[in-house]
């Protein structure tokens, strides 16, 4: 009994420990960005002197917000979009037939899991520049689509399609439906749980993706959040604490999605780590 | 059947993955000869934000309104990389903004040679200088940047010190600060930048004062000579600085920002940067009483700052507008252009005859500038300046650690070169 | 006949996958390998063959093998820690309460932020400067102001306890599902026999959570072999070589210096590095799963 309370109250520390590591930073983010740099300086984690907004409006306006969020959206959409079409695609070949080649390309597409695709940035940027695709959002999407984000979601894709059983589609042949079609109509709709995993594990990667717009994109009115972002630090930055809301906004889309979706992206990210 | 449709699709896809390397486009869409008075567009790709171009920019739109300019800005991080993936496909802006790099680029052909321009002429020779390769100029210089010491006047006044002459007296004024409770000298020496300047300030002043060193940097280049023999001496005066606790490892922490910002706050009563920083310093904080001195030598005399020719604009050889963009280049060898461009980023013009009131924060740098005492070997001569002195400005974070010499920093940034001339040669 | 057009409309319907990974990703690793044999630099216009002078060179680099070392450190380090604690967290938090499952979304939290937001957060949290949190902290208790980003022998450790923070909740739930699995019957048989709380976890726990071990310990692997944006964030490489990397380095000589040819050969080290590293992984996984089974 005595025990039992002494458990429980160590438990109740515990969690209160892990809770005060994880919110301290975030909470400091935020109060910091309500603040003067003065304010800040003289008490970092105490409740802000008043609601001032005006770091806000320095920031909106410095990382041409509503610009870079499109751009954002854009992006991440559309590669998305076309992520979802060629890898249910792929993955639906891979597992239904037999034929050699589909099993060397499968075997192709995996490297891509092991190896990154950071080893051959260089020669890519020649690529990208070569099919005139530089400091365009096209270049950035199949930079996304094909070299980070295929592998996986092939994988897991395939590793679903192949416990759909196959009647299915078989007696929908015998309607006379094409391979084709009957893809489209029969199987896709039956790949939903495993397609908002993909969805929700590409969102979150493409989002947050730095390197690729760093590399490819490179007209103002073209770049994504963490672009402004990180053109916003260094020389010819103002008050720090302006520069925190950059940090808050850029990321604030995706933490509402969290908020909202927060059963679906746990699920998401445990089917994505079934072994297939 | 299928197996040969694939196979010549593969083979297809390996043709595309050659050609891509060496693809070359026909130019821009644009290509008509089109009539005399029909506007012409030249692009001008720079790494300097449009911002400081304004004024200039304007005026050229007056001047000039057959030509319209397209003024595209890339951050320097990835300069290189897309102006140099679009020369090699032939294409390319018109007008290109060009600093260390422009002797590499030069070398390859790519720009248009302006020695026998008569609007070349009227630049300064320090200011041609670092453009010039084998006989031809191949840029005109923009207005110069500089970088010495700001100092809080009014911290100074406070504790009763003055602007010093000498290296020994910064160090003698740094420590009477110190004692009175001040921090001497703020750095954001997480940037490797800061302490590699401000020690070439001092090679400055005993190295390159000395005439018969001025074939140095040439000989560097070749590889005949090394800043391990003939810098040391000046960065070891230097280093007197971190033996006598003055810069101190935890500035290492720090990133320009956060020492710009404490500086300005009057946390500290110095900093080394250049006038770029002087309207955030001003934001921040209104009443700063602002000064800036030059780097001082072991002898007393006017100091020398950190600088050189900022930047300067190149024409692409292979331009379809050459004459039209020559005519930008004639309008910015004119004194009113060269005004335009200090109005929104101070420095000094090489344009024979301009002369230009930088203001009063920069009185106690008059003397620097009437010697001419102005110099920055990285940007001037060294044919790969820049991860030149960026590893001789890591070393330099190492130094400040303890963790390694002067003398091992500065043969770092030897072995930089060394490796460079192989590479790139 | 029916099979044969099927067979054709499975070409039609993978190949347009198959030729964009090929030109994005298989001609760009092929060109690496090709290129690291070259001259090739943006500033050189002839093309030649220089053998193995690009590996010769970059064995010769004290500044990048630090950047491979540091990789090296960082992958493993993270991996190792990571996984620890996202397993003691899983176990700790594997419960229905509602605090637990509170607890459990807070610690997931980070993981939706981007890295390089994650890494300017813990910069300013960091900084040496008068106003930085974490030495506030730390003088508040008493203790004296520690360089955490400007000390060369802390700053990389500092980097890595930020992405312990921001990817351990990532694992964790990848672990509670494990253990969701897990058969409790093993634990009353285990309790029955009298066993502690400590060797029930030691006997049952650990060797059962081999599923998502292996997928956690290749992730975490892979992801800090990429390591790039925190870098970038909280100290550019700094303070010297002390947090460069392998891809820092890579973009430094392969953007900034021009020095292309360079770059892929580092590419290819990578490469290799990557194989290896997660062949030993994988062999170790084998060898767990083989005791287990």
């Amino acid at each position: 009994m005595k025990k039992n309370i002494l458990g429980k109250s160590l438990y109740t520390i515990g969690l209160t420990i892990i809770c005060i590591i994880m919110i301290v930073p975030i909470y400091y983010l935020v109060v910091t960005t309500f603040k003067s740099p003065e304010e800040a300086a003289l008490s970092p984690l105490g409740l802000p002197k008043a609601l001032d907004f005006s770091n806000y409006t320095k920031a909106l306006e410095a990382m041409d917000y509503l610009q870079a969020l499109k751009n954002n959206l854009i992006i991440t959409i559309v590669a998305v979009l076309l992520l979802v079409f060629f890898a249910t695609m792929a993955a639906y070949v891979i597992a239904r037939s037999q034929k050699k080649i589909f099993k060397v390309m499968y075997s192709i597409f995996l490297v891509g899991l092991i190896i990154p695709f950071q080893i051959a940035v260089v020669p890519l940027y020649q690529i990208i520049s070569g099919l005139n695709l530089m400091d365009t959002h096209l270049g950035v999407i199949l930079v996304n689509v094909f070299c980070i984000n295929l592998p996986l979601s092939i994988f897991l894709l395939r590793g679903f399609i192949s416990t759909v059983p196959i009647e299915l589609e078989e007696a929908a042949f015998m309607d006379g439906c094409g391979t084709f079609k009957t893809f489209w109509v029969i199987i896709f709709p039956l790949l939903k749980p495993i397609v908002s995993t993909v969805v929700i594990l590409n969102t979150l990667a493409i989002w947050n993706d730095f390197l690729t717009p760093l590399l490819f994109i490179q007209s103002p009115e073209k770049q994504v959040l963490l672009q402004q972002v990180y053109r916003n630090v260094g020389p010819f930055s103002t008050d720090w604490t302006s520069f925190f809301p950059m940090l808050v906004m850029s990321t604030l889309p995706l933490v509402i999605f969290y908020i909202f979706m927060q059963k679906r992206v746990i699920e998401g990210v445990v089917a994505g780590s079934v072994k297939g | 059947m299928k197996k040969k449709t694939f196979a010549f699709l593969l083979s297809l896809i390996m043709l595309v993955g050659a050609l891509v390397g060496c693809s070359s486009e026909s130019g821009s869409e644009e290509t008509d000869s089109g009539s005399e008075d029909e506007v012409v567009k030249l692009r001008m790709m720079a790494y300097n934000a449009e911002s400081t171009r304004t004024t200039y920019l304007k005026m050229l739109d007056e001047k000039l309104p057959n030509i319209d300019i397209e003024f595209e800005f890339v951050a320097l991080d990835n300069f290189n990389n897309v102006l140099n993936a679009q020369l090699q496909a032939g294409e390319g802006p018109d007008i290109i903004e060009v600093g260390g790099e422009a002797k590499l680029l030069a070398k390859a052909n790519y720009l248009l040679d302006l020695s026998d321009k008569d609007f070349t002429s009227k630049y300064a020779d320090a200011g041609l200088k670092p453009y010039s390769i084998d006989g031809g100029i191949y840029a005109t210089p923009l207005q110069s940047w500089f970088e010495g010491i700001f100092y809080n006047k009014k911290i100074f006044e406070e504790n009763g010190v003055e602007v010093p002459k000498t290296w020994d007296e910064l160090i003698a004024i740094s420590k009477k600060l110190d004692e009175n409770g001040v921090k001497p000298q703020i750095m954001g020496a997480q940037s490797w930048e800061p302490m590699m300047k401000q020690s070439i300030g001092l090679v400055n002043n005993e190295f390159y004062a000395d005439e018969a060193n001025s074939e140095f940097d040439n000989k560097f280049n070749e590889g005949e000579a090394k800043l391990a023999e003939a810098w040391l001496p000046a960065v070891e005066e230097w280093s007197k600085i971190i033996d006598e606790g003055i810069l101190t490892d935890d500035m290492l922490g720090l990133s320009y920002d956060q020492a710009l910002d404490q500086f300005a706050t009057g946390k500290a009563a110095m900093w080394e940067s250049g006038p770029w920083a002087v309207p955030t310093i001003l934001e921040k904080n209104p009443d700063i009483e602002l000064g800036m001195f030059p780097i001082p030598g072991k002898e007393e005399g006017p100091g020398w700052l950190i600088g050189g020719p900022g930047s300067a604009l190149a024409i692409n050889a292979n331009s379809e507008y050459i004459d039209e963009a020559l005519k930008v280049l004639e309008v910015t060898a004119t004194e009113e252009a060269q005004l335009a461009l200090v109005e929104d980023n101070a420095g000094s013009s090489f344009l024979k005859g301009v002369e230009v009131d930088l203001g009063e924060i920069y009185t106690d740098s008059e003397e620097a500038f009437k010697a001419g005492n102005v110099y920055a070997p990285w940007t001037a001569v060294w044919t790969s300046g820049n991860p030149i002195v960026q590893a001789y400005g890591k070393s330099l974070q190492e130094v400040l650690a303890g963790a390694k010499t002067v003398e091992e920093a500065l043969q770092d940034a030897d072995e930089t070169n060394d490796n460079l001339r192989n590479t790139l040669n | 006949m029916y099979n044969k057009n099927r067979q054709r409309v499975f070409m039609l319907m993978i190949l347009p996958t198959f030729i964009g990974f090929f030109i994005l990703y298989i001609v760009p690793t092929a060109m690496s390998f090709f290129y690291s044999l070259t001259n090739w630099s943006v500033y050189n216009a002839d093309l030649q063959f220089v053998g193995l002078d690009n590996f010769k060179m970059l064995f010769e680099d004290s500044k990048t093998l630090a950047g491979i070392k540091n990789t090296i450190i960082y992958a493993l380090i993270t991996l190792v820690v990571q996984n620890a604690i996202a397993i003691v967290l899983a176990v700790f938090l594997d419960k229905k309460t509602k605090s637990a499952n509170f607890v459990k979304s807070l610690v997931f939290l980070p993981a939706v932020l981007s890295i390089l937001v994650v890494g300017f957060l813990f910069q300013y949290i960091m900084t040496s400067a008068d106003y930085g949190l974490l030495n506030n902290i730390v003088q508040f208790f008493g203790g004296d102001p520690v360089n955490w980003l400007g000390n060369k022998d802390i700053a990389l450790y500092s980097v890595i306890a930020t992405q312990v923070w921001q990817w351990s909740g990532w694992l964790m739930v990848i672990y509670i599902a494990n253990l969701k699995s897990i058969d409790t019957a093993l634990y009353e048989a285990a309790e029955i026999d009298g066993a502690s709380k400590m060797s029930k976890f030691f006997k049952i726990t650990l060797p059962l959570l081999y599923p998502a071990a292996s997928f956690n310990i290749l992730l975490s692997l892979i992801n800090g072999m990429k390591v790039f944006d925190v870098i970038l964030a909280m100290t550019q490489g700094g303070p010297g070589y002390a947090t460069e990397t392998i891809m820092t380095t890579l973009i430094r000589e392969g953007f900034n210096s021009g020095r292309n040819a360079y770059a892929s050969a580092l590419g290819v080290v990578f490469f290799v590095a990557v194989f290896i590293l997660s062949r030993i992984v994988i062999a170790f996984l084998n060898k767990w799963e083989r005791k287990i089974s």
